[in-house]
C-alpha cells in the first residue's frame, strides 16, 4: 500500500494470480465491463502475444471517499505461463492481496496446485508472509463439463482458510462477488496494520458498504 | 509492502505501476501539436500545466484588447492578477473553475486526473461566454482615458463560445490528452517492465551459476582428497609388503631351512602374488602423484638407440618363451631430445608388455626409434599459420601384430581402469592403470602419445617426444 498523506491518497495493489488460461484478465475485463466509468479507468493490457498476457493487465479503480481521501485500487494480472516466472515476482511486489483465479476443470487440479505453490514461494522471495496475506480463491469457469462439482467446492469451502468463490468470468458470473471479497479481506488487513481509521478516520465498515454502492449493489446482498 | 510516498524521480513505479510525473511520461511534441489542432480549429487557446506547475504546451494568441488595456497602470495590473490566479489555482481532486477578467473573458481550468490521481491542469482562454453581450461597465470606469468605442472594436475580436460548446470542447480535449498520456504511460511500463524481466531473469541465472560454481568447487576439492587418500593408502601398503616380499624371499633362498617342494612352490605363489600386488599399488601410487602433478620429472639427454636395445634386451627372454620374434630399427639421424630415462624406460615397457601380451605365438612385435616432426595441438584452425610451428622429435614405435583394438575403443584405453575388454584383465592379468600412467608420463615430458590398430591385424603406439625449444 501507499500512502501519500500530503495528496491524501491511498493506493492498493490487488493481484489476480493463477495458471495459464484460468481467466485471469477475463476477470479484470469483466470488472471493468461492469463498473462505472466514473469508478474504474481504461483497462491496459501490456503486450500480449497470441491472445496470452506477456507482462500484465492493469484496471485502476477510484473511490473517493469521505474526508476527501482518494483510495485508488489497482487491479494487476500476473502471466500465467510458467516460463513467465521472473515477471510474475516482478507484478506480485508490493501485493496488498491476491485472488488466486484457479481453473474448475478436474484436469488443471494439478496446475491449479502448482500456480498456487508458486504464488506462494513468489510472495515469499518478494518478502511478503503468504500466511498473513488476504488471498481469495476463485474457481472459474464453472459452465464447463467435466469440473469439480458445487457440493465437492462447498465441502472443500468448509475447510479452506481462504474464502471461496464460484465464478464463470466470461459471462461476468461471481467476478464481482470475488473482487469485493478480496477487498474486504485486504481492507481488514490494511486497516490493522495501518490504522486507517485513526489516521484518515476512514471506517472500514463505512468505506467497505461505499464501495458495493459504487459497484452498483445495494448495501448488502448481491446485484 | 512498500508503505512510503513515492519519491523516486523514476517515470514510472513498477510495483504500482504509476506515472511519476506528467512532463516525464507525456511527449510535449504531441501535446503542443494536439493543442494546435485545437486552436486551429476553435481559435480557442490552450495552456497546459502539470501537477507541479510546469507548463508543458502553450498554444495562444495575444488578444488586441490585451495590448491595448496594457497601457493603462490598472489595466496591467489587473490582467495580471487574473493571469496569477490562472497559473496558480489549485484544482487537485476538484471540479473544473472559472476565473472572469476584466474583459469579461474568462479562463476555464480543468483538472487532468489520471488513474484516480491529478496529474495536471489544462487551461482554455481567454474567450468571451457568447451570452455576455455588453462591455462590462467596470472596464470603461477603469481608466478616464479608455476610449469605449475601441474597446467594443477590440473586444468583437475575441474569440466567443457558447457555454455548452466550450464544455464540449474542454472534454472532448481532457478525453483526448487522456489517451495520449495511456498510451504513453503504457509504453513506458512495457519498456520498463521489458528492462526489470531481463534483470529479474540475470539475476536468477547469476545465483545459479553461483550454485553451479560452489558445486564444482567441492567436487575438485573431493577429487583432491581422492588422489591424497590415494598416495597415503598406497604409500602405507607398500611398506608391509615389501616385508611380505622380502621374507618370502629370504624362505625360498633357503637361509631359513631348505623347504621341501611343495613348501617351495607355495612360497613363489606368495612372492609372485606379492611382487603382482606391489605393481599394482606403484602404479596408483604413480597416477595419484601424476594427477597431483606432484611427480618429479628428470630432465637429462637421451639416447634413443640405448633406450630402445635396453627394452628389447629386457624383453627378450618373455619374447623367446611365448613364441614371439623381436625386432629393432633405430633411425641414424635423430634429433637431441631431453627427459627422464627411468620413466620413459617405463613408457616404452609398459608398451612393450602390453604388445606381447595380445600378441599370439608367432607374431612380431617392433621397437623403433625414428626422427619426425612434432605439432602443437591447438584447438582453433584459425590463424594456425601463426601458432604452429613443427618442432624436430623422436618418436618411438611399439607396433606389434597382436589381436588389435576397435577403432571406437581408442580414444578411451588411456582413461584410468579402462580395459577395452572387462574380462581381459583377469585373461591378460594387468590394472588397467598401465595406458593411463603411460600417458600422463608422456604429457609430463611435453609429448605426445597416438594409438592406431585394426582388428586382427595389430596396434602400433608412437610416442613423441620433441626437441627441448
Amino acid at each position: 500500500m501507499q500512502i501519500d498523506f500530503k495528496s491524501r491518497e491511498l493506493t492498493v495493489k490487488l493481484v489476480y494470480y493463477g495458471p495459464a488460461l484460468s481467466g485471469k484478465t477475463t476477470n479484470l475485463q469483466a470488472i471493468h465491463r461492469l463498473v462505472s466509468n466514473e469508478t474504474a479507468g481504461r483497462l491496459m493490457t501490456l503486450e500480449t502475444r497470441d491472445d496470452r498476457t506477456l507482462f500484465f493487465d492493469l484496471l485502476p479503480l477510484t473511490f473517493n471517499s469521505g474526508g476527501g481521501i482518494q483510495v485508488r485500487f489497482k487491479l494487476f494480472t500476473v502471466p500465467g505461463q510458467v516460463i513467465h516466472n521472473a515477471t510474475r515476482r516482478l507484478v506480485l511486489q508490493g501485493a496488498d492481496g491476491t485472488a488466486f483465479i484457479a481453473d474448475s476443470q478436474t484436469s488443471e487440479t494439478r496446475a491449479n496446485r502448482e500456480a498456487f505453490l508458486n504464488m506462494q514461494q513468489n510472495l515469499r522471495d518478494n518478502g511478503i508472509e503468504p500466511e498473513t496475506h488476504p488471498v481469495v480463491i476463485q474457481f472459474n469457469k464453472r459452465d464447463l463439463p467435466n469440473i469439480r462439482s458445487d457440493a465437492e467446492l462447498d465441502r472443500m469451502a468448509t475447510r479452506s482458510k481462504e474464502p471461496i468463490y464460484k465464478a464463470v468470468a466470461l459471462r461476468g458470473e461471481g467476478v464481482i462477488d470475488t473482487f469485493l471479497g478480496l477487498t474486504d479481506l485486504t481492507w481488514r488487513r490494511l486497516e490493522a496494520k495501518h490504522s486507517l481509521q485513526e489516521k484518515f478516520g476512514l471506517d472500514p465498515d463505512e468505506f467497505l458498504r461505499d464501495v458495493r454502492r459504487r459497484l452498483g449493489l445495494g448495501d448488502g446482498g448481491t446485484p | 509492502m512498500n508503505d512510503g510516498v513515492q519519491t523516486d524521480s523514476a517515470s514510472v513505479d513498477i510495483a504500482m505501476a504509476d506515472i511519476g510525473r506528467l512532463e516525464d511520461v507525456v511527449d510535449r511534441e504531441a501535446l503542443r501539436d494536439v493543442c494546435r489542432s485545437f486552436f486551429e480549429l476553435f481559435s480557442l487557446s490552450v495552456r497546459v500545466f502539470s501537477a507541479s506547475g510546469a507548463l508543458l504546451a502553450d498554444v495562444h494568441e495575444d488578444q488586441p484588447i490585451h495590448a491595448y488595456l496594457r497601457q493603462f497602470a490598472r489595466g496591467r495590473q489587473a490582467l495580471a492578477q487574473t493571469v496569477a490566479e490562472v497559473t496558480k489555482a489549485d484544482v487537485r481532486g476538484r471540479a473544473p473553475q472559472r476565473r472572469v477578467e476584466l474583459t469579461g473573458a474568462v479562463y476555464d481550468i480543468v483538472p487532468l486526473d489520471y488513474q484516480g490521481r491529478a496529474v495536471g491542469r489544462i487551461v482554455i482562454g481567454p474567450y468571451l461566454p457568447a451570452e455576455v453581450r455588453e462591455v462590462p461597465r467596470q472596464l470603461l470606469k477603469l481608466d478616464p482615458n479608455i476610449d469605449p468605442e475601441r474597446v467594443r472594436d477590440l473586444l468583437a475580436q475575441m474569440p466567443r463560445v457558447r457555454k455548452s460548446t466550450a464544455e464540449r470542447i474542454v472534454a472532448h480535449l481532457t478525453g483526448i490528452l487522456k489517451l495520449l498520456l495511456f498510451s504513453s504511460h503504457r509504453a513506458h511500463l512495457t519498456s520498463e517492465m521489458h528492462l526489470a524481466s531481463v534483470r529479474e531473469n540475470y539475476r536468477e541465472l547469476a545465483e545459479k551459476n553461483a550454485k553451479l560454481q560452489a558445486a564444482y568447487d567441492r567436487l575438485k576439492e573431493l577429487d583432491r582428497l581422492k588422489s591424497n587418500f590415494l598416495a597415503t593408502v598406497s604409500h602405507e601398503l607398500r611398506t608391509p609388503l615389501t616385508s611380505i616380499i622380502g621374507y618370502s624371499e629370504m624362505l625360498e633362498s633357503g637361509i631359513a631351512g631348505e623347504l621341501n617342494a611343495e613348501q617351495l612352490e607355495f612360497v613363489q605363489t606368495i612372492h609372485a602374488k606379492g611382487d603382482q600386488l606391489l605393481a599394482l599399488i606403484t602404479s596408483l601410487l604413480d597416477l595419484s602423484k601424476l594427477e597431483q602433478g606432484v611427480m618429479s620429472i628428470r630432465s637429462e639427454t637421451i639416447d634413443p638407440r640405448a633406450l630402445v636395445d635396453d627394452i628389447a634386451r629386457t624383453f627378450a627372454p618373455a619374447a623367446r618363451k611365448k613364441g614371439i620374434e623381436l625386432r629393432t630399427r633405430v633411425d641414424e639421424e635423430l634429433p637431441p631430445i631431453e627427459g627422464d630415462p627411468i620413466r620413459l624406460k617405463q613408457v616404452l615397457s609398459n608398451l612393450a608388455e602390453n604388445a606381447l601380451k595380445f600378441t599370439p605365438a608367432g607374431g612380431q612385435v617392433f621397437f623403433e626409434a625414428h626422427a619426425a616432426d612434432f605439432e602443437e595441438e591447438s584447438d582453433t584452425e584459425m590463424g594456425a599459420v601463426f601458432f604452429s610451428s613443427p618442432r624436430p622429435a623422436v618418436a618411438f614405435v611399439v607396433r606389434d601384430t597382436g589381436i588389435g583394438m576397435p577403432a571406437a575403443e581408442l580414444d578411451k584405453i588411456f582413461d584410468a581402469f579402462y580395459q577395452v575388454d572387462g574380462s581381459s584383465t583377469r585373461e591378460h592379468g594387468g590394472t588397467g592403470l598401465g595406458l593411463s600412467i603411460v600417458k600422463r608420463l608422456v604429457d609430463a615430458h611435453g609429448g605426445r602419445i597416438e594409438v592406431s590398430s585394426e582388428i586382427g591385424k595389430g596396434t602400433t603406439f608412437r610416442v613423441l617426444i620433441p626437441s627441448p625449444e
